[in-house]
C-alpha cells in the first residue's frame, strides 16, 4: 500500500531529516514510527500527504508516485490526525467532523448517517456532541474528535501524529484501547508516530525505530524486544524489554511453545482465561496470589496448569541466546 | 462569613460608584439643560443636521475606503510569499499609530491645502493603520496547527482563507474596525480647523466665542455619536463572531 | 509648494521658540503622566481585590476615552468655568489624567491578576504577607505590563496635549494652531513634525525602559 524508496529529505541543501529510508507497508497494517525527537519520524510522516516535500527517493502510494498525484485531492483521502487535534474553534463538532466530506460534495443525508455512526464508533453521542464546539469538550474528548474527522470520508490510510501524546496516562491508555477496537473494525492502513516504544509495542503490527533520519530496525514488536538489532535499539527499549515482550504473548502462546503441565484436581487453585497476556500472569505469580494458576479456554473447559518456570523457560525460547540482559534469571 | 462580608462590602462599593457616575450624568445633563446650553440645537435645528450629516459623510466615506483597503491588504500581507513586506507594514503601523491625529491633518492641509478633500484624506490614512494591524494579528492569531491540520485535510489555500482565517481573525477585525471608526469620530471633530466641517464648528467657535451654548452643543452630540458606534460595534462582536470563538475567548481569560 | 529650505530656515530663526513649546508640551505630559500613575497604579492593584468594582471602573474610563479629545475638552470647559479656570492649563491637565486612567488601571489591574497563581501560591507558601507579595511577587511580574500602560497613555498624551493648544494650554499645537490661522503652512508642518518626532521618541524610550523593567526570565 505505502512503499518508501529511498526517501531523503533535506534541509536548507545540508541538514539531513531523513536519510535514504526504504520499508513497505502492507494494506491493512498498523505501522508505529518510533524514535527519540529530532530522529526525523514526523517529517517522514507528512511527506506521505506532501506537507513536507520529497529531497530524493519516492514514496508509492497505491501504485502511484505520490508527487505525481494532486495534492489537495489525495490529501481529502488520506486520514490526518495531529496531537494538538487542530480542531477549528469556529465550527460546531458536526462541521468539524464532517469537513472533508463536505469539501467532497456529499448530501446532508449522507453525511448525517456518516457523523453518527463515526459518533457511536468513537463512543460519544451524536446527538449529544453535534452542536457544540471543540472548547467545550475534554482534552480526551477532543482528541477522540480529531479521530472521527480523520475517519470521516473512510479513507483507506491514515497518518497520525503522536495523536495521544498530550493526554494523561491514563486517558492515553484507555484511548489506545479504544483506538484498537476501532481499528479492529475500520482495518485501516496506518502510519503512526510516537516517542512513547511502550505504546509502539502495543499499538502497532509493526515498529519502524528511527535514529537521526536513519531505520535503525523495522520489524513486528516481539522482534524488535527480543532480538534487537543493535546497541541503540536494544538501549531505546529499554533494560525491562524482555518484561516489556510479556504483554506481547498470551498463556496461549506459552502453551504452544512449551506446553502446560497437568493440574492439581483437589487443590484450590485460581484460574485465569488462556487469552489472558503474559505480563498479567507474570504479575500474579509475583505478587503471592498463587504460586501456580490453572488455565481455562473460552468454555471454561481447564487446559492444564503454569508456574513461574513455565514463563522463564517460554521467554528464554522466544529471547534466545540474543538476550543480553534477560530480567528472569533462576538462582 | 469573612469572604461573605467581604463579597457584600465590594458589591456595595461597586454600587456607589455606578450611582455616583450616573448621578454625575443627569447632574450635568439638567446643569446643562436648565443653563439653556442645548439651545442651539433647538432654535437651529437645520443647522445641527446639516454639521451632523457633514460628520457622518467624513467618517462614512474614509472610515468605509479605509476597511475596503486595509482588509484586503491585511490579508495579502499575511500570505507566506510577502513576509517580508508584512514585517514592514506592521511596523509602519505601529508607528503611523503613535503620530498625533492632529498632526496628521496638520500634514495633509500642508501638502493638499485647506478643504473637505484634506481632511478626508487626513482620516483616511489615520483609519487605514488599526484595521490592518488587526487584520494581520487577527490572522496570525489562528494556531498554526490548525492551519496545518487544515492543509493535511486537503483544503485548498483559499478554503483555509475563508473557512479558517477569516473566522478566527473576525473578532480582532471588527475591533480594529471599532477602533479606527471611533478614533475617525473624534478626528473629524478636528476636520473643521482644515475647513472640513463636521461638528467641530460648533466646538472651535464656542471656544473662539466664550459661549459654552455652542461648545455643549457640539461636544455633547459627537461625544454620543462616538459612545453609540464604539457600543454598536461591540454588538456586532457579539452577534458576528462564531459562537466556538466567544467560547475559546473565555477559556483562555 | 512647500520647499525644504523654508522647512529648515524656519527651524533655525524659530529654535528657541520650537523648545519653548516643545518644554511646555512635555511638562503638560509629564506632570499629567505622574499624576495619573499615582492614581492609577494604587487603583488597579485595589481592583484586583474587588471584581464587582473593577467591571464597573473599566467600564466607565473606557466611556471616557471613547469621548473625541475636543469634546471632552468642549464639556470641561464650561463646567471648569464655574470656578473660574475654564480654559488653560488646569482643564488640559485634567482631560489628559482622565484619558490616561484607562491603559494604566487597565494593565495595572490585568498584570496583576495574570501573575502565575503558582507564584502567588509559593509566595504564600513561604509566608510572605500580602504587602510582601504584593512588592515582591506581584507588582514584578506585572511590571512590564503596567510599564507598556504608561507608554500607550504617554503617546496618548502627546497627541491630546496638542489638540490642548487650542484651549490655551500651549505646547506644539501653539504652532500648528497658530500657523492654521495665519496661513503659514511651514509652521503647521513644522509643528506637526516635531510633535509627531517627540511622540515617536516617548515611544521608543518607554519601550526601552520597558524592556528594562522587564525581570530576566519573563
Amino acid at each position: 500500500m505505502i512503499q518508501f524508496n529511498d526517501v531523503s529529505k533535506v534541509y536548507n541543501g545540508s541538514v539531513k531529516a531523513v536519510d535514504n529510508v526504504s520499508f513497505n507497508v502492507e494494506d491493512g497494517e498498523f505501522v508505529i514510527l518510533v524514535g527519540p525527537s529530532g530522529c526525523g519520524k514526523t517529517t517522514l510522516l507528512r511527506m506521505v500527504n506532501q506537507l513536507e516535500e520529497i529531497t530524493e527517493g519516492e514514496i508509492i502510494l497505491n501504485n502511484q508516485s505520490v508527487k505525481e498525484l494532486n495534492k489537495i485531492e489525495m490529501r481529502r483521502k488520506i486520514g490526518y490526525v495531529i496531537q494538538s487535534n487542530g480542531l477549528f474553534p469556529n465550527m460546531t463538532i458536526e462541521k468539524n467532523v464532517m469537513i472533508v466530506p463536505d469539501l467532497l460534495g456529499w448530501d446532508r443525508k449522507k453525511r448525517q448517517d456518516r457523523f453518527n455512526h463515526l459518533m457511536e464508533l468513537i463512543g460519544l453521542h451524536p446527538d449529544e456532541f453535534r452542536k457544540r464546539y471543540p472548547h467545550e469538550l475534554s482534552g480526551g474528548q477532543q482528541q477522540r474528535i480529531g479521530v472521527a474527522r480523520a475517519l470521516a470520508a473512510d479513507p483507506p490510510v491514515m497518518l497520525m501524529d503522536e495523536p495521544f501524546g498530550a493526554l494523561d496516562p491514563i486517558i492515553r491508555n484507555r484511548l489506545q484501547e479504544e483506538f484498537l477496537q476501532i481499528q479492529k473494525e475500520v482495518k485501516k492502513t496506518i502510519l503512526f508516530v510516537s516517542h512513547d516504544i511502550d505504546e509502539a509495542v502495543k499499538m502497532g503490527d509493526k515498529i519502524a525505530l528511527l535514529r537521526d533520519g536513519e531505520i535503525m530496525q523495522y520489524n513486528r514488536p516481539e522482534e524488535i524486544l527480543n532480538h534487537p538489532k543493535n546497541e541503540f535499539v536494544s538501549k531505546f527499549v529499554g533494560q525491562d524489554r524482555v518484561l516489556k515482550s510479556t504483554s506481547l504473548y498470551s498463556v496461549k502462546d506459552l502453551d504452544n511453545e512449551v506446553g502446560l503441565s497437568p493440574y492439581d484436581k483437589s487443590a484450590h487453585i485460581k484460574a485465569v482465561q488462556e487469552d489472558t497476556s503474559l505480563r498479567i500472569i507474570l504479575s500474579m505469580l509475583l505478587n503471592q496470589e498463587a504460586d501456580q494458576l490453572v488455565i481455562e479456554d473460552g468454555n471454561g473447559n481447564r487446559k492444564g496448569s503454569l508456574t513461574l518456570e513455565h514463563v522463564e523457560k517460554f521467554l528464554q525460547a522466544k529471547v534466545g541466546e540474543n538476550a543480553d540482559g534477560v530480567a528472569l534469571q533462576h538462582e | 462569613m469573612e469572604w461573605h462580608y467581604n463579597m457584600n462590602r465590594n458589591k456595595r462599593i461597586s454600587l456607589i460608584v455606578k450611582v455616583l457616575f450616573w448621578a454625575g450624568l443627569i447632574i450635568f445633563f439638567s446643569w446643562a439643560f436648565t443653563n439653556g446650553m442645548f439651545q442651539p440645537i433647538f432654535e437651529n435645528t437645520g443647522t445641527f443636521f446639516n454639521l451632523l450629516g457633514e460628520h457622518m459623510l467624513l467618517v462614512l466615506i474614509s472610515g468605509s475606503l479605509a476597511i475596503f483597503t486595509a482588509i484586503p491588504a491585511g490579508i495579502f500581507l499575511t500570505r507566506p510569499q510577502f513576509q517580508k513586506a508584512e514585517f514592514f507594514a506592521v511596523n509602519l503601523a505601529n508607528l503611523g499609530q503613535t503620530i498625533p491625529s492632529l498632526a496628521i491633518l496638520a500634514l495633509a492641509m500642508g501638502f493638499i491645502g485647506i478643504g473637505m478633500e484634506a481632511a478626508l484624506v487626513a482620516l483616511f490614512a489615520y483609519s487605514v493603520l488599526p484595521v490592518l494591524q488587526n487584520t494581520i494579528a487577527g490572522i496570525n492569531s489562528v494556531d498554526e496547527d490548525t492551519k496545518d491540520a487544515a492543509r493535511g485535510m486537503g483544503l485548498t489555500n483559499m478554503q483555509i482563507l475563508w473557512r479558517i482565517e477569516l473566522p478566527n481573525a473576525a473578532y480582532s477585525i471588527i475591533a480594529g474596525v471599532r477602533t479606527a471608526l471611533v478614533m475617525n469620530i473624534g478626528t473629524a471633530a478636528l476636520a473643521y480647523l482644515i475647513g472640513g466641517g463636521g461638528f467641530g464648528v460648533w466646538i472651535f467657535s464656542g471656544i473662539e466665542l466664550f459661549d459654552n451654548a455652542y461648545l455643549i452643543s457640539g461636544a455633547v452630540p459627537v461625544s454620543m455619536l462616538a459612545i453609540a458606534v464604539d457600543y454598536l460595534f461591540r454588538g456586532m462582536q457579539l452577534i458576528l463572531v462564531p459562537k466556538g470563538l466567544r467560547l475559546a475567548r473565555q477559556a483562555v481569560s | 509648494m512647500l520647499a525644504i529650505n523654508d522647512f529648515l530656515n524656519y527651524f533655525s530663526v524659530n529654535s528657541e521658540q520650537i523648545l519653548d513649546y516643545t518644554f511646555e508640551h512635555i511638562q503638560l505630559v509629564g506632570l499629567a503622566i505622574i499624576i495619573s500613575i499615582l492614581i492609577g497604579v494604587p487603583l488597579g492593584i485595589y481592583l484586583t481585590t474587588n471584581e464587582e468594582l473593577a467591571g464597573t471602573v473599566l467600564q466607565i474610563t473606557s466611556i471616557i476615552m471613547t469621548i473625541p479629545s475636543i469634546a471632552l475638552f468642549g464639556i470641561m470647559i464650561p463646567i471648569l468655568s464655574i470656578v473660574g479656570q475654564g480654559i488653560g492649563f488646569l482643564p488640559a491637565l485634567i482631560a489628559l489624567v482622565l484619558y490616561s486612567q484607562l491603559p494604566i488601571i487597565r494593565n495595572t489591574y490585568t498584570g496583576i491578576k495574570d501573575v502565575d497563581p503558582n507564584i502567588r501560591d509559593a509566595a504564600k507558601g513561604i509566608g510572605m504577607t500580602t504587602f510582601q507579595r504584593l512588592w515582591k511577587v506581584e507588582i514584578p511580574n506585572a511590571m512590564p505590563l503596567i510599564m507598556a500602560g504608561v507608554r500607550t497613555a504617554t503617546v496618548l498624551n502627546i497627541g491630546i496635549g496638542a489638540i490642548a493648544a487650542y484651549i490655551g494650554a500651549g505646547g506644539l499645537g501653539s504652532l500648528i494652531n497658530q500657523g492654521i490661522s495665519r496661513s503659514n503652512n511651514t509652521m503647521v508642518l513644522v509643528g506637526a513634525v516635531v510633535v509627531s518626532i517627540l511622540a515617536i521618541i516617548a515611544d521608543l524610550l518607554l519601550k526601552y525602559i520597558q524592556k528594562k523593567f522587564t525581570p530576566k526570565g519573563i
